[in-house]
């Protein structure tokens, strides 16, 4: 068990770092100086300007933070290769930069808006989860009942519709025509609804496809356990059919509904920039397209790396709490096929 | 939200293959003796995979041949607001305009209508470009395996690892916008999938004693992937295209939504919803209606793409 953990972990460092290369290559790419995006139209003095560069890191600097000059008295551009393992020793002392247009730390940025992001993932994988797995368990039981052809026609529908046009549905209905609930933003101090509120329609939009994948996970695999040989003994045991489902059949069905449900909650604190949109709700997803657009690359590349990170920390969880539920994968083969 | 992985069609399809190989393949009623005859019978019974066969069919023409008759009944799509048509800005639908006007007064049904060729090339061409890839980088990590198979899939794994829509939104970032780097970014994100679903295939496939016929008659290594190996294994890559077009197109809507795909004045059906999203209070059928284009077109893929799996897919039918 212990090996296993240690083999995935390590496996994600490659990975790691192949998608930071791929963004710093992505940044190199994109024309543009990223002084011109800190000035805009302002002209800079060339001392002010090298002093922005500097702190940036983007030209040549010593210990003390002063800058090299070459022969020429030319200042020198920091290599690529260069800033990128600048950023990785930054990155171990818990520190991402400066935002180019807003002077303020990446840190703080992500600590100011994370916190919407993770409540709207915890009220959307708490959606996710119940009404998911209900649905899947009420159509996979009662197979070829009305219910179950609701849950697969709804779960059809779901999952062709695009999230940001749900969400505006959704805004429609109960902000629009029934004035039940608000139609985007956050609570603020003159607010027209209990804070709660707020959360409903963005919460259940983010969670609306993947719901539906859920509930269809969960009825293929329980109706497969219900076709496995145990499943026959206990019913000729003379169990309960209720009794089979809870005590046999459920247990099984539920690892990879579970492993499905922890991976969409990386996806879920990842940031939903759609979501995000719609409602404007003040999360990372937001925060990270804004940036893109802008061409901010300390606060895209601090974001993803942020991102990135917590991502793989869940898969890592939801992975290692597989393997601890399904002792085929705890003490078969060593095969990692991911 | 993210995709679940799929349910492999690879290994079942292969079952069929070499069922069919030796005639066990028979379905009730049917002469054909054939994989694709064999499935195309199946087919032909799923009347859901039919009813979304005729609605894509449909949806094709309609677009296709829209130069020909749009713009004489319904109006220009991209007329500017230079065309003063402020007098009939966001009129509620009618006979004459069945989906009502937009604010510069152009035809909402016209702009759905262009909008779906978008769409659909879209779909079609970034499903090209991803699966092209996705086969040769498959094809190259399970037939060769080793240092082969460990490079590829990690890569897969870094593309996976990086959240999807955040990933081709700075893809469009970094080659600037305009739809044809729509179906660049698109196509290029979607290849890990297909790369996958193929790997596993072959690997099913290659195991077996005619592809070691082959070898020991001297076939080179393309010419077993290209004879042997791919003709087994193409059932789960074709599903797979298949569902991968609506997906395609949802990505599409979303990023002209976020304005980065298409460039005004041409319509979208992203950038529809976009502009209509601001009469949600007052016109909600202008956010309603081309919402109702994309769901009924990536569904008609979705259920082309499930009656397709089960059509090639024996094992799953006798089930």
């Amino acid at each position: 068990m212990g090996k296993y953990i240690v083999k995935r972990v390590l496996q994600f460092i490659p990975v790691f770092l192949g998608v930071t290369i791929i963004l710093f290559a992505m940044q190199n790419i994109v024309p543009g100086d990223p002084i011109k995006l800190i000035a805009g139209e302002r002209q800079l003095d060339p001392v002010t300007e090298r002093n922005i560069r500097a702190t940036h890191g983007l030209i040549e600097t010593d210990e003390n933070d002063n800058i090299i000059y070459d022969e020429n008295g030319d200042t020198i551009e920091t290599p690529m290769w260069k800033r990128y393992v600048n950023y990785l020793g930054d990155l171990l002392h818990g520190d991402l930069g400066t935002s180019y247009q807003r002077g303020t730390a990446v840190t703080d940025i992500i600590l100011q808006r994370y916190p919407y992001t993770l409540q709207l993932a915890v009220v959307g994988i708490i959606i996710e989860a119940i009404v998911g797995i209900g649905a899947g368990i009420i159509s996979a039981v009662k197979r070829y009942s009305f219910w179950d052809v609701l849950v697969t026609l709804a779960t059809s529908l779901l999952v062709a519709m695009p999230a940001f046009w749900i969400g505006m549905l959704l805004q429609l209905i109960f902000g629009v025509w029934l004035h039940v609930l608000p139609i985007s933003g956050v609570a603020g101090p003159i607010a027209q609804y209990p804070a709660w509120m707020y959360y409903i329609l963005p919460a259940i939009t983010l969670a609306s496809v993947s719901t539906a994948y859920t509930a269809r996970i969960m009825r293929s695999q329980l109706l497969d356990v219900m076709n496995q040989d145990y499943i026959r003994t206990a019913k000729a045991k003379g169990l309960s059919k209720g009794a089979i489902i809870r005590k046999h059949a459920l247990k099984n069905a539920l690892i990879p509904v579970v492993t499905y449900v922890g991976m969409d909650f990386g996806a879920m604190l990842a940031g939903a920039i759609l979501t995000e949109t719609v409602f404007s709700w003040p999360g990372i997803g937001r925060e990270t397209y804004v940036a893109i657009t802008q061409r901010d690359w300390p606060i895209v590349i601090g974001m993803v790396t942020c991102i990135v990170l917590v991502v793989m920390i869940i898969n890592l969880i939801v992975d290692v709490s597989y393997a601890f539920l399904d002792p085929r994968i705890r003490l078969g083969s060593s095969k990692s096929e991911s | 939200m993210i995709y679940p992985v799929h349910q492999q069609p690879g290994a079942a399809a292969h079952a069929d293959a070499v069922a069919a190989e030796h005639g066990g393949a028979a379905v009730a009623g049917a002469k054909s003796r054939t994989l694709w005859g064999d499935a195309f019978n199946r087919l032909k019974k799923n009347k859901l995979a039919i009813a979304a066969v005729v609605w894509i069919i449909f949806v094709v023409i309609v677009a296709a041949t829209a130069d020909l008759w749009v713009p004489q009944t319904l109006g220009d799509p991209t007329a500017t607001a230079s065309d003063n048509m402020a007098g009939m800005s966001r009129l509620a639908p009618s006979l004459e305009h069945p989906f009502g006007t937009d604010t510069l007064g152009r035809d909402v049904l016209s702009r759905v209508i262009y909008g779906a060729r978008i769409s659909l090339v879209v779909g079609l061409v970034s499903t090209g470009i991803s699966t092209l890839i996705g086969l040769v980088m498959g094809a190259l990590a399970a037939y060769y395996g080793g240092i082969w198979d460990t490079i590829i899939m990690r890569l897969a794994d870094m593309f996976l690892a990086f959240p999807y829509t955040l990933f081709v939104i700075m893809m469009i970032a970094v080659i600037g916008n305009g739809i044809q780097n729509v179906f660049i970014a698109i196509g290029i994100l979607g290849w890990p999938q297909i790369a996958r679903v193929f790997r596993s295939a072959i690997l099913s496939v290659k195991e077996n004693d005619y592809v070691d016929a082959a070898r020991a008659m001297g076939a080179s290594d393309v010419r077993i992937i290209t004879r042997h190996i791919f003709p087994n294994s193409v059932a789960s890559i074709v599903v797979y295209a298949t569902m991968n077009i609506g997906g395609a197109i949802l990505t599409e809507s979303a990023l002209s939504y976020l304005g980065m795909g298409v460039v005004p004045p041409d319509p979208s059906w992203g950038t529809l919803i976009q502009d209509g999203q601001q009469y949600l209070q007052t016109q909600p059928w202008l956010m309603i209606l081309p919402g109702l284009a994309i769901l009924s077109t990536v569904l008609a893929f979705t259920l082309l793409g499930d009656g397709l799996r089960d059509a090639l897919d024996v094992k799953m039918k006798d089930a």
